[in-house]
């Protein structure tokens, strides 16, 4: 399939590239025509507002909401949503969905298996792993985000930052290309958050590719390696966070930089 | 007496038969049923709203004869055991739909959005994620039901069903002795209920101990 995509220019294949994702709600534009690419290793935080798109546009991107229209492009694969065309097929999702991992603003996970069954689960029916071998993956990722001892603890027994270890670690034991935050700490308490930005901190340190949606402005600044300023729906602004965050360009950056730094 | 108390016992048998058939086909039929309310097709939701509606609102005595006495005139000849089962077996069905109906509803949605980021199958996530987490919720309203079921059971007696209170009744008139037998049938239902009271309940608190689902 042929899919009309703006700018045609083939350049080197971007790690994963969003482009021209739009999101009506009836007449409303709730995302309207961003793009994104990412490279390898590469985190992109994504900030801006309420209400602005920032998190409807991310979940676009593993189709956990359908995009009136876009194409999202990992690796080799790519998926074209237009507004008159069929929906993905489930086989498409699925290859979309193997390839990006997703954390959750309220964790998501399983109340009913424990922290190990959590990580497990996905790797043995998504990835055909065997259960020793997931289990022995999954026990390595707890180990990771220093949650070892909580292996066999159900999600009920888990602090709200340890949920959100466990889940980030859930998320990385399908080895995906890129991982989505969706507004990671902003259930949790600030100290409590500190824990979690930390984990964050060091993978992208290891070389994780990420998309960040977040609030969380210094972690944006000193962690990413690019920053995405969203209004309305729209990209306002784009480059490097110490950039954006000293200098502004777009009226609505500084009214909202202004609104959230030094809070 | 002891004869007598023999004699209404073996109306134990028919009684369980009626309660645990409905409850099964039930509980297998509402599946779909329940299923089919979370569909895209608003055409089949409402038509399953109607129909759990429908035989929700009429007493399930009414529900007896018209099938006993519905299929006669069709022609099919069903016997009154059977009929009940029928019956009980339909009306369970449509409590069983609006039960697993309620316990989805208070599934959290980020559960089967996490299920579907990490890329498992519909069915992986009913089977893994879903039905777990529903069971749990449902697991003591069902349990609750199906002591009302056995209850209700007792309603075969009217079309001549050989149950308990059949039995109890025929031996009510030969004795006259009406308030020692129905006292006597009266504990023997609490004694068939309370094992599945108390089961449940353990069963529950167990569960409950360990995890909440929000």
């Amino acid at each position: 399939m042929n899919h009309p995509v703006n700018n045609t220019e083939e350049s080197a294949p971007m790690f994963l590239r969003a482009s021209g994702i739009t999101k009506k709600y009836k007449e409303h534009r709730a995302v309207d025509n961003v793009t994104l690419e990412i490279d390898q290793g590469e985190v992109v935080s994504i900030i801006g507002p309420s209400g602005a798109g920032k998190s409807t546009f991310l979940r676009c991107i593993n189709f956990l909401e359908m995009p009136t229209e876009g194409t999202v492009s990992i690796g080799k694969e790519s998926v074209a949503v237009r507004t008159d065309s069929r929906l993905p097929s489930r086989a498409e999702l699925a290859a979309i969905r193997r390839s990006v991992g997703m954390v959750f603003q309220s964790f998501n996970l399983f109340p009913h298996l424990t922290a190990l069954r959590n990580i497990s689960l996905a790797q043995e029916r998504v990835l055909g792993r065997s259960g020793e071998e997931a289990d022995e993956k999954s026990y390595q990722l707890l180990k990771r985000v220093g949650l070892d001892k909580k292996a066999t603890a159900y999600p009920g027994q888990c602090s709200g930052g340890q949920q959100q270890r466990i889940a980030i670690a859930r998320a990385l034991a399908l080895d995906p290309l890129v991982m989505l935050f969706d507004e990671p700490t902003s259930a949790l308490d600030p100290e409590v958050g500190a824990e979690v930005l930390a984990v964050m901190r060091e993978l992208a340190d290891e070389g994780m590719t990420a998309i960040v949606v977040t609030h969380e402005m210094s972690f944006a600044r000193d962690v990413s390696d690019r920053m995405v300023v969203m209004v309305d729906g729209s990209v306002v602004e784009e480059g490097d966070p110490h950039a954006i965050m000293s200098a502004p360009s777009h009226e609505r950056t500084r009214q909202f930089l202004s609104a959230v730094v030094g809070r | 007496m002891l004869g007598v108390v023999g004699y209404i016992a073996l109306g134990i048998g028919a009684t369980l038969l009626i309660t645990a058939s409905a409850f099964t086909i039930g509980g297998i039929l509402a599946i779909p049923l329940a299923l089919a309310q979370r569909s895209r097709f608003a055409i089949l939701r409402l038509l399953v709203r109607g129909v759990v509606n429908l035989v929700r609102a009429v007493p399930p005595l009414v529900w007896l004869f018209l099938v006993f006495f519905g299929f006669a005139e069709l022609g099919l000849r069903m016997s009154p055991l059977m009929a009940a089962i029928a019956t009980f077996s339909f009306i369970a069905m449509s409590y069983f739909a609006e039960i697993y109906r309620a316990g989805l509803a208070a599934l959290s949605r980020g559960q089967e959005e996490a299920s579907a980021a990490l890329g498992l199958s519909t069915v992986d996530s009913y089977r893994f994620i879903v039905v777990p987490q529903v069971f749990r919720v449902v697991g003591p309203m069902m349990a609750s039901y199906g002591i009302g079921l056995l209850k209700d059971s007792a309603l075969a007696s009217t079309i001549g069903v050989v149950e308990l209170t059949f039995r109890a009744a025929s031996q009510a008139q030969q004795t006259g002795q009406g308030l020692t037998i129905f006292a006597i049938v009266g504990i023997i239902y609490l004694l068939l209920s309370l094992p599945l009271a108390i089961v449940s309940r353990q069963v529950d608190s167990r569960l409950r101990a360990r995890f909440s689902v929000a």
